[in-house]
């Protein structure tokens, strides 16, 4: 039998059969696979000089969480979810991204953002500092600060824009604007009182709007720009220990403020940057949550229209900020909503630019303890349980699949975190069981799926996370490759000849 | 009488339309804590037609503020505290406020817990912890559910 395998083998290899011969070749899957196919062989690299940037990055987004935010994008529209693809999955070109920092196997959003805007990689916690400095230590700082693709941009005469859901004052949006050995201090209070060779990362923006580096940021996180004791828009006090107002200085400055849809929606001089925009003290709300707030593709649109009025072109840092705010609480409903309103933002993008003149990056700072369980039948909710696979159809059985405990588990869970089903004992000692759950229970928007580790707090993970490209210079990003090297992709395009 | 069972918590539940005959019908189900307020955090229909009655929510206890308290705040989900997105950490929005008739046993803070109080409605500041709230449960007693 082998042999006759073999002797066809061969003999089709010798009259060179046309994959239009093969029985499988009036199959769907095939012909769209010979599609794909002549696809790619028509690629032509663009070699244009890139006059606009588009970073978007979606906070905890790893390829795991992308796989199923794949999935909730298309069980939402109606299908199975697994043949969905969404706006950033149409790029020809993306690569694989090693995210492990200087000296974390596990990185959290500083040193990523940091790699991404800086082209090298550095230690957990810091800001565009250099390895040499260990975290916290202000007084190594002078001589250490590293130079971000916003200066860059901004010495090209480009605009510079930062949007995210997150405090603006966060890891990734502050990669953009400021230098700190320390990414929790976001505002002078947190900084500690002998660290004397930076200013706390909200000062830090107010200093990028006054020097012009800065034209546009628009996320949360207002409770750092206001003094104590100041109460601002929505009924709530500052913590500012300085006494500065830092939005009455922004405004002193020329820049418009909004701080909700009202005020948002009144912006109507786009092209007259600066404007700041903080929608809550803190956080933006989730997207499930979302009331009197922009959405993140609204905040992309408002962020393209102003920047667009530069004919030398923008630097535009996007984040979906909460998708990582919900793996950390375990919570893959919101997760999920987010991770789609990042994909509509992405689809805004594209749908505003012209590829000719724009590259377009979309990618993951890390990616999460998340983890999916098998063997699950076609059109399983992807926050829902693990249905059966139907050996004569396609959509699943309907019947979920059991553990050796005799009960469901839902398709994705996490190593770590809020969910754990180990729960702590009255002595102190953790024990427990996966609790009974139903497909319905599972797919509640506040359900936590099931973790392993107790912990408080869901933790990132070494995961690669993938960057998918579109536009100049966009066929630079392949294989595997060091976060830091995102940095020279985006510098080359707008830097080449 | 902290740590409720299940049971005698139903029991509480089955006993409270009789101390009000004709204002509470029984609840299939405890009150999910979330269908207390509307999308913009107005206080839904539910929330005000059950005001001053004795109710059961659906929830988690959030890790308490102070030892040795009568109070605790009721979570729609476990309260995770998240060192790289909460310095500082605020606390949501949709919280109930939970005053107890016993000094807190305290449950960690992804058990989840059914409690029972009078529902109050309406702004306040205790004045021992400052705690402002909207939404309270008075005269609560609560168990794992």
């Amino acid at each position: 039998m082998k042999t006759s395998f073999l002797a066809i083998g061969a003999a089709i290899a010798a009259s060179g059969a046309a994959a239009q011969d093969l029985p499988q070749a009036s199959s769907d899957w095939f012909t769209a696979g010979q599609a794909t196919i002549e696809a790619r062989l028509a690629l032509e690299p663009n070699t244009n000089r890139a006059r606009n940037v588009i970073l978007l990055n979606a906070d905890g987004n790893g390829v795991g969480t992308n796989y199923a935010l794949r999935l909730f994008a298309g069980q939402q529209a109606g299908g199975l979810g697994d043949d969905h693809v969404l706006p950033h999955e149409t790029f020809a070109h993306m690569a694989l991204v090693k995210t492990y920092t200087t000296n974390g196997q596990t990185p959290d959003s500083a040193p990523t953002a940091s790699a991404m805007l800086t082209g090298v990689k550095s230690r957990n916690t810091m800001i565009n500092v250099s390895e040499n400095v260990a975290v916290g230590d202000c007084a190594n700082l002078p001589g250490n600060e590293l130079t971000t693709l916003s200066q860059i941009a901004d010495d090209m005469g480009k605009s510079v824009g930062i949007v995210s859901t997150a405090r603006i004052t966060h890891a990734t949006p502050a990669a953009a604007y400021a230098v700190t050995a320390n990414r929790n201090w976001e505002d002078d209070s947190a900084l500690p009182e002998d660290c004397t060779t930076q200013a706390d990362i909200a000062a830090q923006l107010v200093d990028g709007m006054e020097s012009g580096l800065i034209d546009l940021a628009m996320g949360g996180g207002r409770r750092h720009f206001v003094p104590a004791g100041t109460v601002s828009e929505e009924g709530n006090e500052g913590t500012r220990t300085d006494g500065r107002n830092l939005i009455e200085e922004m405004e002193a400055l020329g820049a418009q403020y909004v701080w909700n849809d009202e005020t948002f929606g009144a912006l109507t001089e786009l092209g007259n940057a600066p404007i700041i925009g903080l929608f809550q003290d803190s956080h933006m709300m989730y997207e499930h949550d979302r009331t009197d707030e922009p959405s993140l593709a609204e905040m992309t649109a408002a962020a393209i229209t102003a920047l667009s009025t530069n004919e030398e072109g923008y630097f535009l840092s996007i984040e979906g900020g909460r998708v990582d705010h919900a793996n950390h609480a375990g919570n893959l409903h919101r997760v999920l909503t987010d991770g789609v309103a990042f994909a509509e933002a992405v689809q805004m993008a594209i749908d505003m630019t012209d590829d000719s003149d724009t590259l377009i990056i979309v990618t993951a700072d890390h990616e999460h303890a998340i983890a999916f369980n098998g063997y699950c039948g076609r059109g399983s909710d992807i926050t829902g349980l693990c249905m059966g696979i139907d050996n004569e159809g396609v959509e699943n059985t309907g019947e979920p699949n059991l553990g050796s405990d005799g009960k469901p588990y839902t398709v994705a869970g996490y190593l770590n975190g809020a969910g754990s089903v180990l729960i702590e004992q009255e002595d102190g000692t953790y024990s427990g069981e996966r609790p009974d759950v139903t497909n319905e229970e599972a797919m509640d928007p506040d359900y936590l799926q099931q973790a392993l580790v107790p912990m408080s707090s869901e933790t990132h993970s070494g995961t690669d996370v993938a960057a998918y490209a579109h536009g100049p210079y966009a066929h630079l990003l392949g294989g595997t490759i060091e976060q830091n090297v995102i940095f020279h992709v985006m510098h080359h395009a707008m830097t080449a000849e | 009488m902290q740590n409720l069972t299940r049971r005698s918590l139903l029991s509480l539940i089955c006993a409270a339309p009789l101390a009000l005959p004709g204002r509470l019908f029984a609840q299939d189900a405890p009150i999910k804590l979330r269908d207390l307020y509307n999308r913009d955090m107005s206080f839904s229909d539910i929330a005000l037609a059950h005001e001053g009655l004795r109710i059961t929510i659906a929830g988690f206890m959030a890790p308490p503020l102070k030892a040795e308290s009568d109070f605790f705040v009721l979570t729609k989900m476990p309260m995770a505290v998240c060192p790289f997105c909460e310095p500082g950490t605020p606390w949501p929005d949709d919280i109930l406020a939970v005053y107890t008739k016993r000094i807190v046993n305290v449950v960690p803070f992804n058990v989840p817990l059914e409690t029972t109080g009078v529902l109050d409605l309406g702004e306040y500041v205790d004045p021992e912890l400052g705690f402002y709230s909207e939404v309270r449960l008075t005269d609560a007693v609560y168990g794992r559910a």
